[in-house]
């Protein structure tokens, strides 16, 4: 992150007016030096900005894409961000609806986090959609019967709660809560966030699920489609639980990278091991759930449409190794990593599985939007093999940038990791 | 999405899924609405100054934060836990009661017994009248020197206790002063008799819960030593460790004198600022 190392005790005259913004008694790098920092990032979301420009002006033949390769790499991000930043949801309602108040110092970043996640996926899903004048029709006209629609209503309205989420973090800012009414606004809203930390949960539930069910009923991708209890095939449960495990470790790795640019200590270490221990758990719960699942679809799910299961591993890249590496390097062993005590007692183990439990999970999410789509499904279809223009990387790129700039703007001027309010204050030695 | 718009049937599904979707998008909305309404409702019913105060009191550090009893010695250690509300703290008698064995020594600063003091440096001397006077403390005045501008509010003008005062402008900072206490100016002393407020307070000075909030003899005194304290170590040379002090007094004018030191920081420190 941009928000880079430790300053200079004193602050030169032109950082004076920038103090201001930034919390008391937090030392930041200087103005000259973050916004050095953040000038790379800035050009790459520029870029960014300028090629989804272009999409929407010029249309989707600014893309690889076309009607067998309906999702690329946009979708591969909504998928892999989404899932990442189910870490907002998920700590919040440890907190506020299991009143795991132990991971309070992180709440905020990991509303920060899952405010980037989701708004960056809905930006990229305007650009995706093509036609975003028309995004409204989804909400007037609704299909019931399609995944997608509960997708649209519950992201939309997820961004939403985490805008509200947001803005209490936001008004804390050293000058904003200088205004009497913001500081009021944001004690009183800070007292209904459970209400919406609640409403966040419904939402993010049936989100993560109905992302993962889109692919279990694609009837006609056989790679994709799973059975199911009632109208919910085996995907929507996996890609709950896979989000829910590793929204903690992406948390935990957010945090270590800007404890490691900072060098400062952020949160205290019980934390990481506490995340870890949560993540390294449910991602053993989701291992032991895609190993069945894997199995029943192997072996009856994909013979039943007429599909033997070495025909989806026959086309290079996407051979068994992928299968392998998503269950058992990206899946069993960051579990085992999480929870043995050992190796979660040690910070470089503990966030080397974390990273392992997050590339588990993007890979998940690659595999099941490109192998679903490059796999032959009819006698004369061939392997079919995609690769993203420079417009769909730019935009990638861009989306990715952004976070870093939010993130980085965050941590500068917003109290992130500041003890929460009123736990400061304590009596002692009466 | 309605009964009437294109693409609506009245099957499960429809029914079911909007009023899903219906129910979240109302308890988001009566959630913003509720907090807003509850923020309308703080301001008119005057809580809302008091929430702020409150809200900047959690954020200072625990070393701000100080009870004045153990300020004066009375007890080991104790963080407030009151917004520095002495008016309705049920412990205040319990302390108040136990004898005072803070520092005798001198500090280089003039505090007088007949004003009381406010943490955030101003000083208050009750008149015979009825009214009272406010103005910066030696600390203070020590620190700022001559200020470069001064925004007094105007004679009428309400103060609410804790919220500014008035505010000043030295080498490019702004300083806020907090107000001590709550009620009507009713005088204001210019550059010539030292800046300071006149004031007829909103409650009865005469009741002693009145300005019971405000430091006073041993308090003052431990409630400076540590102000000095910390002002000596923020304002030490650059990439040095804290040393023991040999002596002298504060001068005046401290901040024309060390234009380098982290102003923002010890004026934030000073004035109670967040």
């Amino acid at each position: 992150m941009a928000s880079a190392a430790l300053t200079d005790r004193r602050p030169t005259d032109s950082n004076m007016a920038d103090r201001k913004w930034i919390a008391r008694g937090e030392e930041r790098t200087s103005l000259s030096r973050f916004l050095l920092g953040l000038s790379p990032w800035v050009v790459v979301l520029a870029l960014g900005i300028y090629a989804a420009g272009l999409c929407l002006y010029y249309g989707l033949n600014q893309t690889n894409m076309d009607n067998r390769f309906a999702f690329g790499l946009w979708i591969f991000l909504d998928l892999g961000i989404i899932a990442l930043g189910a870490g907002a949801f998920f700590t919040g309602f440890l907190v506020y609806i299991l009143k795991r108040a132990e991971l309070r110092p992180i709440l905020n970043t990991a509303v920060v986090v899952g405010f980037i996640c989701y708004s960056g996926a809905v930006a990229i899903l305007m650009i995706d959609v093509g036609q975003p004048l028309r995004a409204w029709f989804t909400f007037w006209h609704p299909n019931t019967h399609s995944m997608l629609t509960e997708v649209t209503f519950c992201i939309s309205c997820y961004l939403l709660v985490l805008c509200l989420e947001y803005i209490p973090i936001l008004l804390r800012n050293r000058q904003l809560r200088k205004l009497p009414s913001f500081l009021v606004f944001e004690h009183q809203l800070h007292k209904l966030v459970p209400v919406l930390a609640g409403v966040g949960t419904l939402l993010s539930f049936f989100h993560q699920g109905s992302l993962g069910g889109l692919y279990g009923v694609l009837r006609g991708r056989p790679f994709a489609f799973r059975a199911g209890i009632f109208i919910w095939p085996s995907t929507f449960f996996l890609f709950i639980l896979s989000a829910i495990a590793s929204g903690p470790s992406f948390l935990m790795l957010i945090t270590a990278t800007v404890e490691k640019v900072t060098r400062r200590r952020l949160v205290p270490p019980e934390l990481f091991r506490r995340l870890g221990f949560i993540s390294g758990v449910l991602l053993a719960i989701y291992v032991a759930a895609k190993s069945i699942d894997t199995l029943i679809w192997l072996n009856i799910t994909s013979p039943s449409v007429g599909f033997a299961p070495w025909q989806y591993y026959i086309h290079k890249p996407f051979g068994t190794p992928i299968l392998f590496a998503e269950i058992v390097l990206f899946g069993l062993l960051p579990a085992f990593l999480l929870t043995y005590r050992r190796t979660a007692t040690r910070r470089g183990w503990l966030l080397s599985a974390a990273a392992l439990a997050c590339a588990g999970i993007l890979l998940n999410r690659f595999v099941l939007t490109v192998q679903t789509l490059a796999v032959p499904t009819l006698a004369f279809d061939e392997f079919l093999q995609y690769t993203p223009s420079w417009q769909e990387v730019a935009s990638f790129a861009g989306v990715i940038a952004y976070g870093v700039i939010v993130y980085s703007l965050s941590y500068r001027y917003l109290p992130l990791f500041a003890p929460p309010k009123g736990e400061s204050t304590h009596v002692s030695g009466d | 999405m309605f009964p009437g718009i294109d693409g609506f049937h009245w099957t499960v599904a429809h029914v079911v899924f909007l009023s899903l979707f219906f129910a979240v998008v109302l308890t988001i909305i009566a959630t913003v609405v509720s907090a807003v309404w509850r923020t309308t409702h703080d301001f008119r019913t005057h809580q809302a100054i008091e929430l702020c105060w409150k809200a900047d009191f959690a954020e200072l550090p625990e070393s701000d934060r100080r009870c004045r009893h153990e300020l004066a010695g009375r007890v080991i250690s104790r963080t407030c836990d009151n917004a520095f509300d002495c008016r309705h703290c049920e412990k205040y008698s319990q302390f108040a009661v136990l004898p005072a064995t803070g520092l005798g020594a001198s500090l280089g600063l003039n505090f007088s017994d007949d004003r009381l003091y406010h943490r955030g440096h101003t000083w208050v001397k009750p008149a015979e009248d009825g009214t009272v006077t406010i103005g910066l403390d030696e600390l203070a005045d020590h620190l700022i020197g001559n200020p470069d501008s001064i925004n007094m509010p105007e004679i009428g003008a309400e103060l609410e206790i804790n919220q500014t005062a008035w505010r000043m402008k030295k080498n490019g900072s702004e300083i806020q002063v907090r107000a001590p206490l709550e009620g009507t100016i009713i005088g204001i002393g210019g550059p010539k008799e030292g800046w300071y407020l006149k004031i007829r307070p909103r409650l009865d000075p005469r009741d002693p819960k009145t300005l019971r909030h405000l430091l006073r003899g041993p308090e003052v005194r431990g409630w400076l030593s540590r102000e000095l304290e910390r002002l000596q170590l923020q304002v030490r040379a650059p990439n040095t460790p804290p040393t023991l002090a040999d002596g002298g007094v504060l001068m005046r004018g401290l901040m024309d004198a060390m234009p380098d030191a982290d102003w923002n920081t010890v004026l934030a420190d000073t004035f109670l600022e967040i």
